[in-house]
């Protein structure tokens, strides 16, 4: 094989490199922060990061642009509670059964919108998305309605919450780069770049979408499950279409396609706008014009700065 | 009787949605993509309505001129600055062109939402109607007189556009622009200027829209959500790019959320509109009046 | 030896039939041209034949196998690979990355795949290329790296959609030996082009269509002497006239 960093798989490598360098340093993190609350907003960082590395996958990497990881979060902190709430059912139970459903519900999703792109599908995957939010907000004797339901949890300890998201961060990183390095990795590139194409080439288009839905949605179920868990409560605005926003931003300004751009990306984006609210509630503005800005002019996002300097490095 | 009340809600209710939902259809008849921050226009219309009209004390009917060119004003920004890019030569998404107007209009809508809250505060107040009739009855139907009023002068902006778009020369432009980009402009015909026209016009109308309305709703800066979402479920209906497709789809959408919010379910009004646009998508995704593509 | 036997395809769109009662066979080691004039259908039949449209009735057979109406990726692992005119490259990924990708779709693993990568990339003069993104590559590099990602593996058919449209005498050239040195090592090629001294220097027979019918099949020269054709390229001859002739020389 050649050695040159701009093949596929050595991007990839880098890409992973730097994203462990950032979990590292962010297990250092309540060494040198104390608070509880500053620490939990870092703990809701990372869930924004898992969120946003299960849409990068789907979106920035297989090119379906859904605009539903924000309500699949909300299913699975739903499956999460109601389970608990009328079953009795333990956490232990709680959250996989989460990723099951929502997994399964991605899998439902995908093969709804398997003849669509572009538009279309943003469409279909926007109103699956809100139909969600409407019938679990709507659902009052169920649900409980805009009020949200109760979730048991984990942990009384904050920190010992924080090193359950981050192991969980690791984790979703290292089944992320499995997937990516391996010919899925790849066929969903090429189904990216052009799904008639690929086809063509004897890639199973309706496969390899399928899985990209699946596997990113039971991620982003996961994320919201233990959410509700840390938060000991699940309400309908953990799937507003604002928190799909907040993904978007958080990846677009990180840099699609790429993992340490969507971890970083979140990182960033949500400790920036707490650190923001001091200034006065213009967080939102500030970064609703990076993302356009961003869009506009860097689309590679800052790890295409990263990533441009690596390759020009290369022999 | 009930039916018939609710039918003429409905159709009134249908033309709002339709002056809102013809813009959105132009827009994708050019350029392909989804305005997401499409809802915006009509907050904005709604706002510059009100404000003008309480903070200038100028009499709403002229309150509506400066709603229209507030929205047209804004939608030609949009085009300018934020829309270039997909097709003119230096596209840099040039491969992701529905994911670029996906987000870039979705951080707008964001951006717009969040800025009229920062200005003008999330108190809502209600603009002054149109005609200071309450209510009054045409046979066996309610009705108020902002809400009549209101309708016609959106059916009044229909016939307008309609007359545009097939009889002045502009509007033969927009029609050859929608149908081939290159065809149009190699025939002499400046396809970006047309392109600003469009969303100018687009602009315009979801703003006299939200303005029509301020009356009738209380603005507040995401009031521009659920038309925008009506307005997506209405153009795919019709047919992404029909303007017919659009004003028939619109019409059908009121009349029929009315009855399902009657005798189905009110709660669930909003989904009812959302599910018809997954079942179009998905049975019959070229709409009412829409085309079928080819791929390969 | 009959390699693939279509036998009378038909597709209609609307009112239009685009491909009507086509039969014809490609033989096994042959590159056959398919040529005719524009509208004659020959894309809507490469189209069928490579599984993107469903014909309304006929069959088409591989050997043994009936493979009507079979999608592109099974017609792909079964070894029929299709080439388009509109050339078709991953462009987020480096050249290098798309042959792999090619490679690794048909069942091949990495490493084999980056073996047979090398190769290609040096045989295709790829080499100063090969790390920039298949998206900024210049018409003709996409046109010979789409090459490389069909025959990474040996196709069993390779279907060939107006290769040489628009692309650079030198690419062509490179195009046309590599083509002659496949044909060589026994592949079976479908040729769809316009160029006739192509067509005449590489195909040893050629089928002729027009609106959507097989009017000429059989030996190459006979086929463009044949006075059907002729017709259909240039239009009708005087009576008694000699009409002109389509081997033009190259």
């Amino acid at each position: 094989m050649k050695p040159s960093r701009r093949l596929w798989a050595d991007r990839l490598r880098f890409d992973m490199a730097a994203a462990l360098a950032v979990c590292a340093l962010l297990a250092l993190v309540p060494l040198v922060v104390r608070g509880p609350y500053a620490l939990g907003i870092v703990v809701v960082s990372i869930y924004f990061a898992i969120v946003a590395l299960a849409w990068n996958l789907l979106a920035g990497y297989a090119g379906q642009f859904s605009l539903a990881p924000a309500a699949f979060a909300m299913i699975g902190g739903y499956t999460t509670a109601l389970l608990g709430h009328y079953a009795h059912v333990p956490l232990a139970l709680g959250i996989p059964a989460a990723v099951v459903a929502t997994a399964l519900l991605g899998w439902v999703l995908g093969k709804l919108v398997l003849n669509l792109s572009g538009p279309y599908l943003s469409l279909t995957t926007l109103a699956f998305a809100e139909i969600a939010r409407v019938v679990i907000g709507n659902s009052h004797e169920f649900t409980r309605g805009d009020q949200g339901m109760h979730v048991a949890t984990l942990t009384q300890s904050r920190v010992g919450y924080y090193y359950i998201f981050l192991g969980v961060l690791v984790a979703v990183l290292l089944l992320l780069y499995a997937l990516l390095r391996g010919r899925l990795g790849r066929f969903m590139m090429a189904v990216r770049d052009d799904p008639v194409g690929a086809s063509s080439r004897g890639i199973d288009v309706v496969r390899v979408k399928s899985i990209a839905f699946w596997v990113s949605c039971a991620i982003c179920g996961l994320a919201g499950s233990l959410y509700g868990t840390f938060s000991q409560l699940v309400s309908p605005e953990l799937g507003l279409l604002q928190q799909t926003g907040l993904v978007l931003s958080m990846v677009v300004i990180g840099g699609m396609s790429s993992l340490t751009g969507a971890l970083a990306g979140a990182l960033l984006v949500y400790m920036g706008s707490e650190w923001m609210r001091a200034f006065g509630e213009v967080q939102t503005i500030v970064f609703a014009l990076l993302v356009i800005l961003f869009a506009r002019y860097l689309p590679g996002g800052l790890w295409g700065l990263v990533a441009a300097r690596q390759r020009k490095g290369a022999p | 009787m009930l039916a018939l009340d609710l039918l003429a809600n409905g159709l009134i209710y249908g033309c709002f949605y339709a002056l809102m939902a013809v813009g959105l259809a132009m827009i994708f008849g050019v350029l392909k993509v989804v305005n997401f921050a499409h809802g915006e226009f009509f907050m904005i219309g709604a706002y510059t309505y009100v404000l003008v009209s309480l903070k200038l004390g100028v009499s709403p009917w002229l309150a509506l001129p400066g709603a229209a060119f507030a929205g047209a004003l804004l939608g030609w920004l949009v085009e300018r600055l934020l829309m270039r890019p997909l097709y003119a030569s230096y596209a840099s998404w040039g491969f992701m062109k529905d994911e670029y107007a996906v987000v870039v209009t979705f951080g707008l809508s964001l951006l717009l939402i969040n800025l009229v809250d920062k200005i003008v505060g999330p108190y809502s107040f209600r603009g002054p109607p149109l005609v200071d009739i309450g209510r009054f009855a045409v046979g066996p139907v309610l009705l108020t007189g902002q809400k009549a009023i209101a309708a016609a002068v959106a059916v009044a902006l229909m016939v307008a556009l309609a007359l545009f778009i097939k009889r002045s020369v502009w509007g033969l432009q927009i029609q050859a622009v929608a149908q081939n980009r290159l065809g149009a402009s190699l025939a002499g015909i400046d396809a970006t200027r047309t392109t600003s026209l469009i969303f100018a016009v687009s602009g315009m109308l979801a703003a006299l829209s939200g303005a029509l309305l301020a009356p009738l709703v209380n603005p507040s800066p995401d009031i521009g959500a659920f038309p925008a979402v009506k307005s997506y479920v209405i153009v795919v209906l019709g047919g992404m790019g029909s303007i017919w497709g659009a004003m028939i789809a619109a019409l059908i959408l009121g009349v029929s959320e009315a009855f399902f919010s009657v005798y189905v379910s009110y709660d669930y009004r909003d989904a009812f509109g959302l599910v018809i646009l997954v079942a179009v998508l998905l049975l019959r995704p070229q709409g009412l009046l829409g085309e079928k593509g080819r791929e390969v | 030896m009959s390699l693939l036997s279509v036998s009378k395809l038909r597709v209609q769109f609307g009112g239009l039939v685009a491909v009507d009662d086509v039969s014809f066979d490609l033989r096994e080691g042959e590159i056959l041209g398919l040529i005719g004039p524009n509208g004659s259908g020959k894309t809507t039949l490469l189209n069928l034949l490579s599984g993107y449209i469903a014909p309304l009735s006929g069959r088409v057979r591989m050997g043994d196998a009936d493979i009507t109406g079979w999608a592109p990726a099974p017609l792909a692992l079964r070894g029929v690979l299709r080439m388009f005119q509109m050339t078709r490259v991953f462009t987020r990924m480096s050249a290098y990355d798309n042959l792999l990708t090619a490679g690794m779709a048909r069942g091949l693993k990495e490493a084999e795949s980056a073996r047979r990568a090398d190769a290609l990339v040096e045989e295709l003069t790829l080499g100063p290329v090969q790390f920039l993104d298949a998206g900024q590559l210049s018409g003709g590099q996409r046109k010979l790296l789409e090459f490389g990602m069909c025959f990474i593996e040996p196709p069993r058919i390779a279907m060939l959609d107006e290769p040489f449209a628009a692309v650079h005498p030198v690419m062509r050239e490179v195009m046309a030996k590599f083509i002659r040195s496949r044909h060589a090592q026994g592949a079976t090629f479908l040729l769809v082009s316009h160029d006739m001294p192509i067509i005449v220097d590489l195909c040893q027979r050629a089928v002729c269509m027009n609106a959507g019918r097989v009017i000429a099949v059989g030996d190459i020269h006979a086929v463009l002497k044949n006075h059907d054709v002729i017709e259909a390229y240039l239009g009708e001859t005087a009576a008694g006239d000699e009409p002109p002739s389509l081997e033009v020389s190259g």
